[in-house]
């Protein structure tokens, strides 16, 4: 399934503190492909969710084409997070005696609060996209503040450090199980283990979220900064976090640009990166009018 | 000829007593090596639903996906939560004394 996905669909995400304009950006980023004639989605998955207000329309979890080449959606995760948990559930009616599973509908309920279960939903989202999507060109990404972010990008690998050592003690149980049967029965009984199996598909799919992620190819990851201190700072954390990762950023969109400010720091400190500055505009981005003109304005874009 | 019989006799014995000797100690070794089984179960148990018991767990969607196919351990380590506070009579139990 996820094989196919993203061959020829590239993901761009816009990622950075927040209040520096990711949304704006990625509002501006996908008109201009839009209007180069390519094929775009743009997905809000920031729970602030301020594509309504960008592009002065309601949108859901369904995509709106707002353009003959964009359409856009705004992803609920809480709708993810229901999803997820009541597959859950019926699997545990499924194959549990009654009384388990009705001591464990409560702990369920309150388990949509448990830390973790966020970013997971995100990542159920975006296979959902992916999947979806097939026939953009782009899919651009408006990614919730740094933290949350962070966790969606880095659940694959850090997942699957936890299955891989889960699936070695796995391993170890069946071979002693065996040799058991073997000595009682005097022949091996060949069974399967559903929780290894459960293990293996887990460890499939994280291992192709991971290639992805790490695929410059497939996604591409812009850090959206201002010109200020805490902004830079919390720019640089993110950039040696996803470095540690073996994920890295592609593109540094300067936003609220000011003429007078020097960019030969931010040049030197990310000298693979390309650099895109977005000047401050006179107006309000508000409305597919406002942002088409301001694209305009703007003289060149960077290559995506 | 009684000779024979007798050294057959003698042969038989100690195969007998080797027989018996090897299903003792098959025995004994396929208990050490289900008890082993047992632990390596709950440690399995505890490392993917810790979280049930207040022990650091892997991320939340490993435990859930998990979870449908692990009622026994699930089960099981409920129980050994309760008995946890009197560890005697957990012992007890086990070698069926009371």
């Amino acid at each position: 399934m996820l094989s196919e996905m993203g061959k020829e669909t590239k993901n761009i995400f816009f990622l950075g503190k927040g209040g520096v304009g990711k949304s704006t950006s990625s509002a501006l980023t996908a008109l201009h492909l839009a209007e180069k004639g390519k094929k775009v989605y743009l997905v809000s998955l920031d729970p602030a969710h301020n594509q309504s207000d960008i592009f002065e329309k309601k949108f859901s979890g369904k995509p709106v084409k707002i353009h003959k080449n964009l359409s856009i959606s705004e992803v609920e995760i809480a709708f993810w997070v229901k999803k997820y948990l009541s597959d859950i559930q019926f699997q545990i009616k499924r194959s549990y005696s009654y009384l388990t599973a009705f001591n464990l509908e409560n702990y369920l309920d309150i388990i949509k609060y448990s830390p973790g279960i966020e970013e997971y939903a995100m990542l159920l989202a975006y296979k959902n996209i992916q999947e979806k999507a097939k026939d953009e060109d782009y899919i651009i990404f408006d990614m919730p503040p740094t933290a949350l972010t962070l966790k969606f990008l880095t659940l694959p690998h850090l997942s699957l450090l936890w299955l891989d050592n889960l699936l070695n003690l796995r391993n170890k149980i069946i071979e002693k199980r065996k040799i058991i049967t073997k000595v009682k029965l005097g022949k091996k009984e060949i069974e399967t283990d559903k929780i290894r199996n459960k293990l293996f598909q887990q460890i499939e799919e994280y291992k192709k979220l991971k290639i992805i992620f790490e695929d410059s190819d497939k996604t591409q990851l812009n850090l959206v900064m201002n010109t200020d201190k805490l902004s830079f700072s919390e720019s640089a954390l993110i950039v040696n976090h996803l470095a540690e990762f073996n994920i890295s950023i592609k593109n540094i969109i300067l936003n609220k640009y000011q003429k007078d400010f020097n960019t030969q720091e931010i040049e030197k400190r990310y000298p693979d990166c390309g650099l895109q500055l977005i000047p401050n505009s006179e107006k309000p981005l508000l409305g597919i009018t406002a942002l088409t003109d301001f694209l305009h304005v703007l003289k060149s874009f960077i290559e995506l | 000829m009684e000779k024979e019989s007798l050294s057959k006799k003698f042969l038989d014995l100690l195969k007998q007593g080797w027989e018996s000797y090897k299903n003792t100690m098959g025995e004994t070794a396929v208990e050490t090596l289900e008890f082993e089984l047992g632990e390596m179960e709950n440690i399995f148990g505890l490392l993917v639903l810790g979280s049930f018991i207040g022990f650091p767990s892997p991320p939340m969607q490993i435990t859930l996906d998990l979870l449908p196919e692990m009622e026994k351990h699930f089960v099981l380590m409920l129980n050994k939560v309760d008995t946890a506070q009197s560890p005697l009579s957990d012992l007890l139990s086990t070698f069926d004394v009371i």
